[in-house]
Protein backbone atom coordinates (compact mmCIF):
# COMPACT_ATOMS: atom_id res chain seq x y z
CA UNK A 1 0.00 0.00 0.00
CA UNK A 2 2.64 2.45 0.64
CA UNK A 3 4.73 1.43 -1.88
CA UNK A 4 1.37 3.08 -4.32
CA UNK A 5 2.10 6.13 -2.49
CA UNK A 6 5.71 6.34 -2.48
CA UNK A 7 6.29 6.58 -6.54
CA UNK A 8 10.02 8.32 -6.40
CA UNK A 9 11.75 4.94 -4.98
CA UNK A 10 12.89 3.22 -6.98
CA UNK A 11 13.24 5.84 -9.89
CA UNK A 12 16.30 8.00 -9.77
CA UNK A 13 17.72 8.14 -13.18
CA UNK A 14 21.12 5.55 -13.31
CA UNK A 15 24.62 6.69 -12.79
CA UNK A 16 25.02 7.39 -16.68
CA UNK A 17 22.29 9.42 -16.80
CA UNK A 18 23.46 11.62 -14.09
CA UNK A 19 26.76 12.15 -16.08
CA UNK A 20 24.33 13.14 -19.01
CA UNK A 21 22.83 15.69 -17.08
CA UNK A 22 25.93 17.04 -15.24
CA UNK A 23 27.55 17.07 -18.83
CA UNK A 24 24.31 18.99 -20.64
CA UNK A 25 24.57 21.65 -17.94
CA UNK A 26 28.51 21.90 -18.32
CA UNK A 27 28.36 22.66 -21.85
CA UNK A 28 25.75 24.67 -21.44
CA UNK A 29 27.64 27.01 -19.29
CA UNK A 30 30.54 26.78 -21.17
CA UNK A 31 27.96 28.27 -24.03
CA UNK A 32 27.29 31.38 -21.74
CA UNK A 33 30.46 31.83 -21.22
CA UNK A 34 32.33 32.01 -24.72
CA UNK A 35 29.11 34.00 -25.27
CA UNK A 36 30.15 36.89 -23.67
CA UNK A 37 33.67 36.38 -22.93
CA UNK A 38 35.89 38.22 -23.64
CA UNK A 39 33.49 40.53 -25.63
CA UNK A 40 30.30 40.58 -24.10
CA UNK A 41 28.74 42.14 -27.09
CA UNK A 42 29.41 39.18 -29.15
CA UNK A 43 25.90 38.24 -29.64
CA UNK A 44 24.24 42.11 -29.33
CA UNK A 45 21.01 42.56 -28.45
CA UNK A 46 20.36 38.48 -28.28
CA UNK A 47 22.52 38.81 -24.98
CA UNK A 48 20.04 38.79 -22.14
CA UNK A 49 17.22 36.38 -23.80
CA UNK A 50 19.71 33.69 -24.79
CA UNK A 51 21.03 33.94 -21.30
CA UNK A 52 18.32 34.50 -20.14
CA UNK A 53 16.87 30.97 -22.11
CA UNK A 54 20.15 28.93 -21.71
CA UNK A 55 20.17 29.54 -17.93
CA UNK A 56 16.10 28.44 -17.47
CA UNK A 57 17.31 25.31 -19.19
CA UNK A 58 19.86 24.38 -16.36
CA UNK A 59 17.37 25.43 -13.96
CA UNK A 60 15.21 22.80 -15.10
CA UNK A 61 17.45 20.26 -15.76
CA UNK A 62 18.87 20.33 -12.09
CA UNK A 63 15.01 20.59 -10.29
CA UNK A 64 14.08 17.38 -12.56
CA UNK A 65 16.87 15.20 -12.65
CA UNK A 66 18.96 16.29 -9.60
CA UNK A 67 16.03 17.35 -7.09
CA UNK A 68 14.08 14.23 -8.93
CA UNK A 69 10.83 16.49 -9.65
CA UNK A 70 10.48 14.41 -12.90
CA UNK A 71 10.15 11.38 -11.27
CA UNK A 72 8.33 12.38 -7.90
CA UNK A 73 4.55 12.97 -7.04
CA UNK A 74 3.07 16.33 -8.75
CA UNK A 75 2.04 18.23 -5.65
CA UNK A 76 5.89 18.48 -4.99
CA UNK A 77 6.34 20.41 -8.21
CA UNK A 78 3.05 22.72 -7.70
CA UNK A 79 4.63 23.51 -3.94
CA UNK A 80 7.69 24.28 -5.41
CA UNK A 81 5.67 26.07 -8.81
CA UNK A 82 3.96 28.24 -6.58
CA UNK A 83 6.76 29.59 -4.55
CA UNK A 84 8.65 30.15 -8.11
CA UNK A 85 5.28 31.84 -9.33
CA UNK A 86 5.20 33.93 -6.11
CA UNK A 87 8.85 34.94 -6.21
CA UNK A 88 8.55 36.46 -10.34
CA UNK A 89 5.11 38.32 -8.74
CA UNK A 90 7.42 39.78 -5.88
CA UNK A 91 10.14 40.44 -8.38
CA UNK A 92 8.19 42.27 -10.66
CA UNK A 93 6.48 44.25 -7.10
CA UNK A 94 9.18 45.43 -6.54
CA UNK A 95 10.66 46.34 -9.87
CA UNK A 96 7.74 48.37 -10.50
CA UNK A 97 7.88 50.11 -7.38
CA UNK A 98 11.09 51.08 -7.45
CA UNK A 99 11.55 52.21 -11.11
CA UNK A 100 8.64 53.72 -11.00
CA UNK A 101 7.82 51.62 -14.17
CA UNK A 102 9.79 54.13 -16.28
CA UNK A 103 13.59 52.99 -15.07
CA UNK A 104 14.67 56.14 -13.38
CA UNK A 105 13.59 56.70 -9.70
CA UNK A 106 15.51 59.55 -8.83
CA UNK A 107 14.24 61.34 -11.82
CA UNK A 108 10.79 60.39 -10.71
CA UNK A 109 10.71 61.00 -7.36
CA UNK A 110 12.34 64.59 -8.33
CA UNK A 111 9.62 65.60 -10.61
CA UNK A 112 7.19 64.22 -8.25
CA UNK A 113 8.41 65.12 -4.80
CA UNK A 114 5.93 66.37 -1.84
CA UNK A 115 7.39 68.92 0.34
CA UNK A 116 7.82 67.83 3.32
CA UNK A 117 6.42 70.33 5.96
CA UNK A 118 7.36 70.60 9.25
CA UNK A 119 5.07 71.11 12.50
CA UNK A 120 6.18 74.85 13.20
CA UNK A 121 5.53 75.97 9.31
CA UNK A 122 2.13 74.69 9.79
CA UNK A 123 1.74 76.99 12.72
CA UNK A 124 3.08 79.88 10.21
CA UNK A 125 0.47 79.03 7.07
CA UNK A 126 -2.43 78.83 10.30
CA UNK A 127 -1.21 82.39 11.39
CA UNK A 128 0.00 84.03 8.46
CA UNK A 129 0.87 87.08 11.16
CA UNK A 130 3.51 85.27 13.45
CA UNK A 131 6.65 85.46 11.41
CA UNK A 132 8.64 82.28 13.22
CA UNK A 133 11.91 83.59 13.67
CA UNK A 134 15.20 81.97 12.19
CA UNK A 135 17.82 81.23 14.21
CA UNK A 136 20.27 83.43 13.66
CA UNK A 137 23.13 83.58 15.82
CA UNK A 138 23.33 86.89 17.81
CA UNK A 139 26.25 89.28 16.60
CA UNK A 140 28.26 88.85 20.01
CA UNK A 141 31.29 89.90 18.53
CA UNK A 142 29.86 93.14 16.83
CA UNK A 143 28.56 96.13 19.16
CA UNK A 144 25.23 96.07 17.09
CA UNK A 145 22.55 96.28 19.00
CA UNK A 146 20.35 92.82 19.18
CA UNK A 147 18.30 92.40 16.31
CA UNK A 148 14.89 92.50 15.87
CA UNK A 149 12.44 89.51 15.04
CA UNK A 150 11.21 91.21 12.08
CA UNK A 151 14.60 92.55 11.12
CA UNK A 152 16.05 89.74 10.20
CA UNK A 153 15.55 89.94 6.19
CA UNK A 154 17.25 93.23 6.52
CA UNK A 155 20.20 92.08 8.06
CA UNK A 156 21.34 89.92 5.43
CA UNK A 157 22.97 92.18 2.31
CA UNK A 158 24.11 95.10 5.14
CA UNK A 159 27.75 94.91 5.57
CA UNK A 160 27.50 95.57 9.50
CA UNK A 161 31.39 96.76 9.86
CA UNK A 162 32.46 97.82 5.65
CA UNK A 163 35.68 96.72 6.14
CA UNK A 164 35.78 96.53 2.00
CA UNK A 165 38.02 94.19 1.72
CA UNK A 166 37.87 91.48 -1.10
CA UNK A 167 37.75 87.83 -0.18
CA UNK A 168 37.84 85.18 -3.43
CA UNK A 169 36.90 81.34 -2.28
CA UNK A 170 36.86 78.61 -4.81
CA UNK A 171 34.24 75.20 -4.07
CA UNK A 172 33.86 72.28 -5.68
CA UNK A 173 32.20 69.02 -5.74
CA UNK A 174 33.87 65.59 -4.52
CA UNK A 175 33.29 64.33 -7.78
CA UNK A 176 29.86 62.96 -9.25
CA UNK A 177 29.51 62.15 -4.51
CA UNK A 178 26.58 64.61 -3.38
CA UNK A 179 28.87 66.45 -1.51
CA UNK A 180 31.15 70.09 -1.62
CA UNK A 181 34.32 69.78 -1.88
CA UNK A 182 34.74 72.38 1.34
CA UNK A 183 32.87 71.74 4.13
CA UNK A 184 33.59 74.99 6.13
CA UNK A 185 34.10 78.46 4.97
CA UNK A 186 34.67 81.44 5.94
CA UNK A 187 34.80 85.27 5.39
CA UNK A 188 35.25 88.74 7.15
CA UNK A 189 32.16 90.50 7.95
CA UNK A 190 31.46 93.58 5.50
CA UNK A 191 33.82 92.49 3.00
CA UNK A 192 33.00 91.81 -0.75
CA UNK A 193 33.25 88.19 -1.04
CA UNK A 194 33.46 86.39 -4.26
CA UNK A 195 32.57 82.52 -4.51
CA UNK A 196 33.52 80.61 -7.68
CA UNK A 197 31.43 76.92 -7.15
CA UNK A 198 32.94 74.94 -9.97
CA UNK A 199 30.28 71.64 -10.56
CA UNK A 200 32.88 68.99 -11.05
CA UNK A 201 30.13 66.37 -11.22
CA UNK A 202 29.78 64.44 -14.58
CA UNK A 203 26.14 63.27 -13.90
CA UNK A 204 24.20 66.15 -11.48
CA UNK A 205 23.33 69.40 -11.49
CA UNK A 206 24.09 71.57 -8.68
CA UNK A 207 24.07 74.74 -7.37
CA UNK A 208 25.35 77.18 -3.99
CA UNK A 209 23.04 78.60 -1.77
CA UNK A 210 23.93 80.37 1.48
CA UNK A 211 21.11 80.58 3.87
CA UNK A 212 20.97 81.51 7.40
CA UNK A 213 22.05 78.67 10.08
CA UNK A 214 19.90 76.14 10.66
CA UNK A 215 17.69 76.76 7.36
CA UNK A 216 19.08 74.64 4.97
CA UNK A 217 17.07 72.00 5.03
CA UNK A 218 13.61 74.01 4.73
CA UNK A 219 14.90 76.08 2.08
CA UNK A 220 15.76 72.78 0.11
CA UNK A 221 12.29 71.92 0.97
CA UNK A 222 10.17 74.87 -0.41
CA UNK A 223 12.66 75.05 -3.06
CA UNK A 224 11.35 71.28 -3.88
CA UNK A 225 8.32 73.02 -3.95
CA UNK A 226 9.50 75.78 -5.81
CA UNK A 227 10.61 73.60 -8.83
CA UNK A 228 13.06 73.32 -11.60
CA UNK A 229 11.76 76.73 -13.19
CA UNK A 230 12.79 78.58 -10.34
CA UNK A 231 16.16 76.31 -10.09
CA UNK A 232 14.91 74.78 -6.84
CA UNK A 233 14.71 78.23 -4.57
CA UNK A 234 11.73 79.68 -3.53
CA UNK A 235 11.33 83.05 -5.44
CA UNK A 236 11.94 86.20 -2.64
CA UNK A 237 13.19 83.12 -0.16
CA UNK A 238 14.17 85.59 2.96
CA UNK A 239 16.63 83.12 4.59
CA UNK A 240 18.53 83.02 1.37
CA UNK A 241 21.55 85.65 1.26
CA UNK A 242 23.14 84.92 -1.97
CA UNK A 243 22.78 81.93 -4.51
CA UNK A 244 24.21 80.73 -7.83
CA UNK A 245 22.62 79.51 -10.98
CA UNK A 246 21.27 75.77 -10.99
CA UNK A 247 24.28 74.61 -12.88
CA UNK A 248 24.79 71.63 -15.69
CA UNK A 249 27.78 69.51 -14.61
CA UNK A 250 31.04 70.58 -15.24
CA UNK A 251 29.69 74.53 -15.40
CA UNK A 252 30.76 76.97 -13.00
CA UNK A 253 29.82 80.29 -11.61
CA UNK A 254 31.24 83.12 -9.25
CA UNK A 255 28.75 84.32 -6.79
CA UNK A 256 29.46 88.26 -5.50
CA UNK A 257 28.42 89.45 -1.85
CA UNK A 258 28.64 91.47 0.80
CA UNK A 259 29.74 89.50 3.66
CA UNK A 260 26.50 89.94 6.35
CA UNK A 261 26.54 90.28 9.70
CA UNK A 262 29.71 88.38 12.03
CA UNK A 263 27.40 84.69 12.71
CA UNK A 264 26.98 81.29 11.19
CA UNK A 265 25.46 80.50 8.14
CA UNK A 266 24.94 77.45 5.75
CA UNK A 267 25.71 76.67 2.46
CA UNK A 268 23.66 73.98 0.46
CA UNK A 269 23.07 72.46 -2.71
CA UNK A 270 19.02 73.18 -3.02
CA UNK A 271 18.16 70.45 -5.79
CA UNK A 272 15.89 67.91 -4.16
CA UNK A 273 17.41 65.06 -2.07
CA UNK A 274 20.58 66.75 -2.20
CA UNK A 275 20.84 69.42 0.95
CA UNK A 276 20.80 66.32 3.20
CA UNK A 277 24.67 65.60 2.18
CA UNK A 278 25.63 68.52 0.49
CA UNK A 279 26.44 71.36 2.46
CA UNK A 280 28.70 73.01 5.03
CA UNK A 281 29.01 75.96 7.49
CA UNK A 282 29.90 79.58 6.65
CA UNK A 283 31.19 81.74 9.60
CA UNK A 284 31.02 85.01 8.93
CA UNK A 285 34.45 86.86 11.37
CA UNK B 1 5.33 -5.05 14.51
CA UNK B 2 8.17 -2.56 13.91
CA UNK B 3 6.92 -2.33 10.27
CA UNK B 4 3.54 -1.73 11.23
CA UNK B 5 4.59 1.08 13.76
CA UNK B 6 6.96 2.60 10.41
CA UNK B 7 3.52 2.12 8.42
CA UNK B 8 1.68 4.54 10.88
CA UNK B 9 4.49 6.98 10.38
CA UNK B 10 4.74 7.30 6.90
CA UNK B 11 0.92 7.13 6.57
CA UNK B 12 -0.52 10.59 6.17
CA UNK B 13 -3.93 11.97 4.54
CA UNK B 14 -2.00 13.16 1.33
CA UNK B 15 0.30 9.82 1.08
CA UNK B 16 3.42 12.52 0.69
CA UNK B 17 6.20 12.45 3.55
CA UNK B 18 5.83 15.54 5.48
CA UNK B 19 9.07 16.49 6.21
CA UNK B 20 9.86 16.43 2.26
CA UNK B 21 6.78 18.43 1.79
CA UNK B 22 7.79 21.02 4.00
CA UNK B 23 11.32 20.99 2.46
CA UNK B 24 9.63 21.76 -0.85
CA UNK B 25 7.61 24.49 0.71
CA UNK B 26 10.52 26.25 2.25
CA UNK B 27 12.34 26.00 -1.46
CA UNK B 28 9.14 27.58 -2.66
CA UNK B 29 9.70 30.29 -0.48
CA UNK B 30 13.00 31.04 -0.24
CA UNK B 31 12.46 31.20 -4.18
CA UNK B 32 10.68 34.38 -2.84
CA UNK B 33 13.34 35.60 -0.53
CA UNK B 34 15.94 35.55 -3.38
CA UNK B 35 13.70 37.19 -6.17
CA UNK B 36 12.95 40.50 -3.92
CA UNK B 37 16.96 40.55 -3.63
CA UNK B 38 17.61 39.81 -7.47
CA UNK B 39 14.50 42.24 -7.83
CA UNK B 40 16.70 44.77 -5.26
CA UNK B 41 19.50 44.57 -7.68
CA UNK B 42 18.05 44.82 -10.70
CA UNK B 43 16.31 48.24 -9.56
CA UNK B 44 19.71 49.75 -8.54
CA UNK B 45 21.82 48.11 -11.63
CA UNK B 46 23.51 51.41 -13.02
CA UNK B 47 21.97 54.10 -10.84
CA UNK B 48 25.66 53.67 -8.62
CA UNK B 49 27.11 57.50 -8.74
CA UNK B 50 30.73 56.24 -8.09
CA UNK B 51 32.71 53.66 -8.97
CA UNK B 52 33.79 50.72 -8.81
CA UNK B 53 31.58 49.89 -10.74
CA UNK B 54 31.13 45.98 -11.65
CA UNK B 55 32.84 46.23 -14.84
CA UNK B 56 36.24 47.49 -13.10
CA UNK B 57 36.20 44.41 -10.31
CA UNK B 58 33.96 41.77 -11.59
CA UNK B 59 36.13 38.81 -12.88
CA UNK B 60 33.73 36.51 -14.93
CA UNK B 61 36.62 33.45 -15.60
CA UNK B 62 37.24 33.05 -12.30
CA UNK B 63 33.42 33.53 -11.12
CA UNK B 64 33.16 31.02 -13.94
CA UNK B 65 35.56 28.47 -12.24
CA UNK B 66 33.33 28.88 -9.12
CA UNK B 67 30.26 27.93 -11.00
CA UNK B 68 31.64 24.83 -11.99
CA UNK B 69 32.92 23.89 -8.37
CA UNK B 70 29.18 24.35 -7.20
CA UNK B 71 27.85 22.46 -10.63
CA UNK B 72 30.39 19.17 -9.25
CA UNK B 73 29.15 19.67 -5.63
CA UNK B 74 25.50 18.92 -7.20
CA UNK B 75 26.86 15.82 -8.91
CA UNK B 76 28.65 14.61 -6.07
CA UNK B 77 25.68 14.84 -3.90
CA UNK B 78 23.41 12.90 -6.06
CA UNK B 79 25.77 10.36 -5.83
CA UNK B 80 25.55 10.32 -2.31
CA UNK B 81 22.22 10.00 -2.12
CA UNK B 82 22.47 7.07 -4.67
CA UNK B 83 25.34 5.35 -2.78
CA UNK B 84 23.05 5.24 0.50
CA UNK B 85 19.80 3.60 -1.65
CA UNK B 86 22.43 1.28 -2.33
CA UNK B 87 23.62 1.00 0.87
CA UNK B 88 27.52 1.47 -0.32
CA UNK B 89 29.08 2.59 3.44
CA UNK B 90 32.01 3.66 1.22
CA UNK B 91 30.76 5.44 -1.90
CA UNK B 92 28.08 7.56 1.14
CA UNK B 93 31.25 8.99 3.02
CA UNK B 94 33.29 10.14 -0.25
CA UNK B 95 30.96 11.25 -2.22
CA UNK B 96 29.30 13.21 1.06
CA UNK B 97 33.08 14.83 1.71
CA UNK B 98 33.72 15.45 -1.86
CA UNK B 99 30.21 17.49 -2.01
CA UNK B 100 31.24 19.37 1.43
CA UNK B 101 34.35 19.80 0.21
CA UNK B 102 33.51 21.38 -3.23
CA UNK B 103 30.96 23.98 -1.05
CA UNK B 104 33.68 25.04 1.04
CA UNK B 105 35.83 25.13 -2.48
CA UNK B 106 33.12 27.57 -3.73
CA UNK B 107 32.86 29.94 -0.39
CA UNK B 108 36.72 29.74 -0.62
CA UNK B 109 36.57 31.53 -4.19
CA UNK B 110 33.70 34.10 -2.49
CA UNK B 111 35.99 35.04 0.19
CA UNK B 112 38.64 35.68 -2.41
CA UNK B 113 36.00 37.20 -4.33
CA UNK B 114 35.21 39.58 -1.47
CA UNK B 115 38.59 40.25 -0.19
CA UNK B 116 39.76 41.54 -3.37
CA UNK B 117 36.75 43.99 -4.12
CA UNK B 118 37.43 45.27 -0.85
CA UNK B 119 40.78 46.09 -1.83
CA UNK B 120 39.50 47.51 -4.91
CA UNK B 121 37.82 49.64 -3.53
CA UNK B 122 34.09 48.14 -2.93
CA UNK B 123 32.49 47.54 0.37
CA UNK B 124 28.38 47.41 1.47
CA UNK B 125 28.54 51.51 1.81
CA UNK B 126 30.37 51.94 -1.19
CA UNK B 127 27.99 52.53 -3.39
CA UNK B 128 24.53 51.03 -4.84
CA UNK B 129 26.70 48.27 -6.62
CA UNK B 130 28.60 47.00 -3.31
CA UNK B 131 25.07 47.39 -1.42
CA UNK B 132 22.77 45.42 -3.36
CA UNK B 133 26.02 42.99 -4.43
CA UNK B 134 27.22 41.90 -1.42
CA UNK B 135 23.60 41.36 0.10
CA UNK B 136 22.54 39.24 -2.70
CA UNK B 137 25.61 37.20 -3.02
CA UNK B 138 26.10 37.09 0.61
CA UNK B 139 23.09 35.42 1.55
CA UNK B 140 23.70 33.16 -1.29
CA UNK B 141 27.01 32.08 0.30
CA UNK B 142 25.28 32.04 4.06
CA UNK B 143 22.96 29.68 2.33
CA UNK B 144 26.17 27.49 0.52
CA UNK B 145 27.86 27.84 4.64
CA UNK B 146 24.69 25.96 6.23
CA UNK B 147 24.43 23.57 3.59
CA UNK B 148 28.68 22.84 4.30
CA UNK B 149 27.38 22.60 7.91
CA UNK B 150 24.57 20.01 7.11
CA UNK B 151 26.81 18.22 5.09
CA UNK B 152 29.50 17.73 7.50
CA UNK B 153 26.90 16.54 9.61
CA UNK B 154 26.09 14.51 7.69
CA UNK B 155 29.34 12.83 7.15
CA UNK B 156 29.77 12.47 10.79
CA UNK B 157 26.31 10.23 11.24
CA UNK B 158 27.74 7.89 7.74
CA UNK B 159 30.84 7.47 10.01
CA UNK B 160 29.22 6.11 12.79
CA UNK B 161 27.79 3.74 9.84
CA UNK B 162 24.15 4.82 10.46
CA UNK B 163 23.35 5.66 7.03
CA UNK B 164 21.27 3.55 4.06
CA UNK B 165 18.19 2.84 2.62
CA UNK B 166 16.61 3.41 5.88
CA UNK B 167 17.82 6.96 5.95
CA UNK B 168 17.39 7.81 2.76
CA UNK B 169 15.34 10.49 2.95
CA UNK B 170 17.47 12.24 5.34
CA UNK B 171 19.93 12.49 2.31
CA UNK B 172 17.27 13.56 0.27
CA UNK B 173 16.41 16.62 1.86
CA UNK B 174 20.01 17.45 2.08
CA UNK B 175 20.09 16.72 -1.60
CA UNK B 176 16.71 19.17 -1.83
CA UNK B 177 18.58 22.14 -0.47
CA UNK B 178 21.96 21.95 -1.83
CA UNK B 179 20.48 21.28 -5.12
CA UNK B 180 18.28 24.59 -4.63
CA UNK B 181 21.52 26.51 -3.71
CA UNK B 182 23.05 25.58 -6.92
CA UNK B 183 19.99 26.59 -8.84
CA UNK B 184 19.97 29.64 -6.93
CA UNK B 185 23.29 30.22 -8.33
CA UNK B 186 22.67 29.54 -11.81
CA UNK B 187 20.09 32.56 -11.46
CA UNK B 188 22.97 34.81 -9.61
CA UNK B 189 25.95 34.17 -12.13
CA UNK B 190 24.12 34.55 -15.44
CA UNK B 191 22.16 38.11 -13.63
CA UNK B 192 25.22 39.80 -11.72
CA UNK B 193 28.18 38.38 -14.10
CA UNK B 194 27.18 37.23 -17.66
CA UNK B 195 24.72 40.58 -18.10
CA UNK B 196 25.79 43.02 -15.69
CA UNK B 197 29.47 42.00 -14.89
CA UNK B 198 30.46 44.33 -17.99
CA UNK B 199 28.02 47.34 -16.50
CA UNK B 200 30.35 50.40 -16.76
CA UNK B 201 29.58 53.86 -14.69
CA UNK B 202 26.05 55.29 -14.31
CA UNK B 203 24.16 57.06 -17.53
CA UNK B 204 23.76 60.44 -17.24
CA UNK B 205 20.44 60.94 -15.23
CA UNK B 206 17.80 63.21 -16.45
CA UNK B 207 18.65 66.39 -13.99
CA UNK B 208 20.37 64.75 -11.66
Amino acid sequence: MSSSHQPEQGHHPTFMQYVLVAAILFIITIIEFFAIFPNPDLIGAAKIPVLAILSAIKFAIVIMFYMHLKFDHRMFTMFFLAGLALAFIVGIAVLSMLTALDGSPRAFASANAVPYVESDHEVEHAEPTIVPVPTVPPPVTTPTEPVAPDAIATIVPEPSGGSGAAVSIEIGTEGDALKFSEAALSAASGSSVTVTFNNGSAVNQHNWVLVQDGTKDAVATDGTAAGPAAAWIKPGDERVVASSKLLNPGDSEAVTFTAPTAGTYQFVCTFPGHNFTMFGDFTIN
Amino acid sequence: MVHAAEHAIEETTTGLNHRKMLMWIFLGSDCMFFAALVATYMVYRGQSLNGPYPIDIISVPITTISTFVLLCSSFAMVQALAATNRDDQRGIRIWLLVTAILGATFIGFQIFEFNAFKNEGLTLGTNLFGATFFTLTGFHGAHVTIGIVWLLGMFVVAMKGRLGPASSLDVELLGLYWHFVDIVWIIIFTLLYLIAGFDAGPAALPGG
